[in-house]
């Protein structure tokens, strides 16, 4: 199990308040902005910016990087290590 | 006033006692318990499940007891929304301002939009769909009352409903901050809302209404200023059958009720005295007039007063 995805489906559970939702229901590929996904929205995106900086210590300041990044759990994992490992 | 009282049509709260929705609790009610917790109704009944999982307790409180005086009331729309806080939404204030602490970069824009006192007022609104004034105060201890002073002057002016209440939320730094500034209280901190439908006409649910509200801020109050109130409304205070005080007893009362052991403290408590105080009209048709007197800031006092309808 990767526990950098499982870190983030908790941290996103708890910086959106998904009250109803658990690690389990989370697939690691769902598309997190696809109402047959999570159904996020525009205001879950800046929401999902602060959850980088607050847990991972990275800054997103450029709006097309996010889009790729906040596709799903696998892509934010990604974009996680690459941006640690530069 | 000296005009017609206005009309009580619904009322409900939410607090740490089994208010909302419970008619008769005031019978026998006791003193709220220091370990009490927030007796929250399933709030999914009552907000879209989108929408409450970026509310806070004091918004998820608030929509809720509005809805549901829309429902008693059997009102679409209210003509206005008036909302008083002393404290406001202060759950994501402290998020906002914990996260500011470690994040240099975007704060959080939920808890930063929500952290503002007329966030209750424009959320029932949004729940509402309602377009009509939407207004909050917030006047320390006295917030509540100024709200009732606006939407009883909203319908002098022609209004027919207006959904008024009162908010405020305990965050656990509020204990730290009481014990640092010696506050003494005989009540535990707690949280709470309460939501009225004032209405011009009797819609054959009051009964009670609001005869009158007074304000008094900056000096400390004595119990001429309670009697001159009861004399501009042709009573005198053995005529006040029931006295729900936070802080001095109404001199010459029939009957006196600290309502601060009840509703624990929080600024705008007098709200839950108002609907404690038309349970008990509901429950008990000997008492005709019904004084809240809220002192519970020695500078400022509140009178608001309740006169019973006829059958």
């Amino acid at each position: 199990m990767d526990s950098l995805k499982e870190d983030l489906k908790k941290q996103i559970i708890e910086q959106l308040n998904l009250e109803d939702l658990t690690v389990a229901d989370i697939a690691d590929d769902a598309l997190l902005f696809n109402d047959q996904g999570l159904g996020l929205d525009s205001i879950d995106a800046l929401e999902l910016i602060v959850l980088l900086e607050k847990y991972h210590g990275i800054q997103l300041t450029n709006p097309e990087e996010g889009k790729e990044a906040f596709k799903s759990i696998d892509t934010m994992a990604a974009y996680i290590r690459k941006r640690k490992a530069a | 006033m000296n005009k017609p009282a206005l009309y009580l049509s619904a009322a409900s709260t939410i607090s740490h006692q089994p208010t909302f929705r419970n008619p008769g609790f005031s019978v026998g009610l006791g003193p709220v318990e220091a370990s009490s917790a927030l007796i929250s109704p399933d709030y999914k009944a009552y907000i879209e499940a989108g929408l409450l999982r970026r509310m806070s307790k004091i918004l998820r409180m608030s929509v809720a007891c509005a809805k549901d005086c829309m429902e008693q009331a059997g009102i679409a729309q209210p003509d206005a929304i008036v909302v008083g806080t002393g404290l406001g939404c202060l759950q994501d204030t402290e998020k906002f301002l914990n996260t500011s602490l470690t994040v240099e970069g975007l704060l959080p824009p939920t808890s930063f939009i929500q952290s503002t006192h007329n966030t209750m007022a424009g959320q029932i609104s949004l729940s509402l769909g309602n377009h009509g004034y939407n207004m909050t105060h917030t006047q320390n201890t006295l917030s509540f009352e100024h709200a009732l002073l606006d939407a009883a002057m909203l319908l002098r002016e022609g209004d027919r409903n207006v959904l008024v209440g009162a908010a405020d939320e305990h965050i656990d730094i509020l204990e730290d901050i009481a014990r640092q500034l010696a506050f003494e209280a005989n009540a535990p901190l707690t949280s709470a809302a309460s939501f009225f439908v004032l209405s011009a006409e009797n819609q054959g649910n009051a009964s009670a209404g609001l005869a009158d509200v007074y304000t008094s801020g900056g000096t400390e109050y004595g119990q001429e200023d309670i009697d001159a109130f009861l004399d501009r409304n042709g009573l005198q205070a053995g005529d006040v059958d029931l006295a729900l005080y936070a802080g001095t007893p109404v001199q010459g009362a029939a009957r006196n009720v600290d309502y601060l052991p009840l509703a624990g403290v929080y600024p705008t408590a007098s709200a839950f005295a108002l609907h404690y105080a038309l349970d008990v009209f509901a429950t008990n048709s000997e008492v005709r007039n019904v004084l809240i007197c809220n002192g519970l800031r020695k500078s400022n006092l509140g009178l608001t007063l309740l006169k019973a309808f006829e059958a």
